[in-house]
């Protein structure tokens, strides 16, 4: 473990993706120190006026607006919308903050849970056999056969808006690949003498898949969950831009994306007027897709010793 | 005759065999054998002769394509073939355990060598982690392996194949089974690793007591360490005696085959004798005794039909028409 964190940073690809990852961590964290939320529901972007037109960086929030938030008893801590706002005077800055911990929220959930159920299903398939290993890949194929981004977005569009269900979406349509994976690995592994040792000891099944066998199989399963982080984030930006993902107004990049999608051709002869609308919520969303992929690439480099030159 | 001795393990009879595409493979296609009480039975035979295939067997260990098909296997008077899952599990480790030939792949190299001793211990009694690693520690001691207490935290690629050996040996003994399976325990080490590790299965075996399984192509380590011997051949027993029977009244012709296949410092040969030919392939075996092809006692009975098991003296069993020749010829050199 600690040869894998000292590879990690000495390689430089890494450690630039280590880093743009704690610049997210840290801002997800001091998120309501460093935009103290003007609302009850802290995922709520607030506006800043209420203009229909993007307002660029630095414009100051409307009078009528601070007088609005002084009736309702909110302190306003801030002033300036320094990333502009978008249309309806919602604050991007404030979006950009807060989205980091809906991305953190989408990526790791999504991917554990489908993880799980990927290692479970796949575990258990390669590990008895037979014709639990049958039913089993058979419904893997199923879910496999659907194309994803529209299975995800039927299924959301089924469920309701939100991001809850963005994320059951996901997780519904994200596990295959970890089952296949684990599944070809235990397949190979479980042949080894040791587990025949551990099962002439008397060691339940259980305990050899958890002991015995994953510890041997599991990493590619990771490096395939910290690649996946950044694109569950993308789809789930995809389906909040098709607009089947989180509802207007809350702090996600992806809804931002597509909130500003009147507004990414400016007026006529300033084809650049509104960039701020699309720019920051799109930059942040490929740092963070960027960060996760390039410590997911080191991560297999390191971990497949083909790949290390050691065999 | 000493006391009579108590019957441990009984095999009847045993058939398994391997369901592949080919085929049926029969790699075990009638097995007897008896094992007594504080007793080492040795199972001698070439490679692909059944021998690994009757211990995971026992051990009820094989599964698809392989499935035991008929035959009965008695431990301690009860059918191990009838018994459900759960109850299988309990027997093993803690009544019959195994120990494997290849010491660098029968530990898992993620786990720690405590980890592994312990495990088998937390399985089969209700101890804590932490006595049961103490236990490891202890046992690590009884196979003699320096500084245990090191040890038992290190992983199986710290240990020399000798001590990893050793570590398999503890893993085994961990809960005190009444009947040990070696599967060719010692043909992965080299010949002084061999004799250390032979030595310490004979010590260990006075103590606690039990019965010893050695399955080994290896005569000069069933010599050492058995008392009871089955040659195997093409998946059946084809001679069960005493060692000593064995070893001077050999009755197949396989056995005395085998016999004078050893070099030997009192007799002077110019070239060693050898068993002409292969193991035949299991799937298209010879007609009539599977022996045949090879033997040089062969007749035309031997190709029409098979012998079947014969008592020839007391606890000496035989599978073949011609013993009176075997042993005649056999008196002239042993």
């Amino acid at each position: 473990m600690n040869r894998i964190l000292k590879k990690l940073f000495s390689n430089i690809t890494s450690l630039m993706g280590i880093i743009i990852l704690i610049f997210f961590i840290i801002i997800a964290i001091f998120a309501p120190a460093i935009t103290p939320p003007l609302s009850d529901d802290p995922y709520q972007i607030p506006r800043m006026s209420w203009d229909i037109n993007p307002q660029p960086p630095g414009s100051p929030m409307s009078d009528n607006m601070i007088e609005a938030y002084e009736f309702m008893e909110k302190e306003v801590k801030w002033e300036k919308a320094i990333c502009g706002t978008a249309e309806g005077g919602y604050d991007i800055f404030y979006g950009l903050i807060w989205g980091t911990r809906t991305a953190f929220k989408i990526g790791i959930i999504t991917v554990s849970i489908s993880m799980l159920i990927g290692i479970i299903l796949g575990s258990v398939s390669a590990y008895f056999g037979g014709w639990i290993d049958e039913i089993l890949m058979r419904i893997t194929d199923i879910f496999l056969s659907f194309p994803f981004l529209v299975a995800a977005m039927v299924l959301t569009t089924v469920l309701g808006r939100g991001l809850d269900k963005v994320m059951i979406a996901l997780i519904s349509f994200g596990w295959m690949g970890y089952a296949r994976l684990i599944r070809g690995s235990i397949l190979a592994t479980k042949e080894e003498t040791y587990v025949m040792a551990a099962k002439a000891l008397g060691v339940n099944d259980t305990k050899i898949i958890w002991k015995h066998l994953l510890p041997n199989t599991i990493f590619p399963v990771m490096v395939q969950g910290s690649m996946n982080i950044g694109s569950m984030v993308i789809t789930a930006a995809a389906l909040s831009f098709l607009g089947v993902g989180a509802p207007v107004g809350y702090a996600d990049w992806g809804q931002m994306v597509s909130f500003a999608r009147n507004w990414i051709i400016g007026s006529p002869g300033n084809a650049g007027q509104y960039w701020y609308a699309v720019f920051y919520p799109g930059i942040f969303i490929v740092l963070f897709v960027l960060s996760w992929n390039l410590i997911g690439d080191t991560l297999r480099d390191i971990l497949d010793p083909r790949l290390r030159g050691e065999l | 005759m000493e006391k009579k001795k108590k019957l441990l393990l009984e095999i009847k009879d045993l058939k398994t065999h391997f369901f592949t595409e080919e085929g049926i493979v029969k790699a075990v296609d009638g097995v007897d054998f008896k094992v007594y009480q504080g007793e080492t039975l040795g199972i001698v035979g070439e490679s692909g002769c059944g021998k690994s295939v009757t211990a995971f067997s026992i051990m009820r260990l094989l599964d698809y394509p392989g499935k035991t098909v008929g035959g009965e296997i008695f431990f301690k008077g009860e059918t191990l073939l009838k018994k459900s899952d759960a109850e299988m599990r309990k027997i093993r480790g803690k009544e019959i355990a195994m120990i494997f030939q290849e010491p660098m792949t029968a530990l898992n190299p993620v786990l720690t060598i405590g980890f592994q001793i312990s495990e088998a211990l937390r399985m089969h009694f209700d101890i804590s982690k932490e006595e049961a690693i103490k236990k490891a520690i202890k046992l690590l001691t009884k196979v003699g392996i320096p500084i245990p207490e090191q040890r038992v935290n290190e992983y199986p690629h710290q240990l020399s194949g000798g001590m990893r050996q050793r570590a398999m040996i503890a893993m085994a003994l961990s809960c005190d089974p009444t009947l040990l399976i070696a599967d060719e325990p010692t043909t992965a080490l080299d010949v002084t690793i061999q004799a250390q590790i032979l030595e310490l299965m004979k010590s260990l075996l006075r103590d606690f007591n039990g019965s010893l399984i050695m399955i080994t192509h290896d005569l000069g380590v069933i010599a050492e360490i058995a008392d009871r011997i089955a040659v195997m051949y093409a998946g059946k027993i084809v001679e069960y005696a005493d060692k000593k029977t064995i070893f001077h009244n050999p009755s197949h012709p396989y056995t005395f085959g085998l016999l004078t296949s050893i070099p030997r410092l009192d007799m002077e040969t110019k070239r060693l004798n050898v068993i002409p030919g292969i193991v035949p392939n299991p799937l298209h075996f010879p007609s009539g005794c599977k022996f045949n092809t090879r033997c040089k006692f062969a007749t035309k009975k031997c190709q029409e039909k098979e012998p079947a098991l014969i008592e020839l003296a007391k606890e000496h069993l035989i599978r073949c028409w011609h013993a009176d020749r075997v042993i005649e010829e056999a008196k002239k050199i042993f």
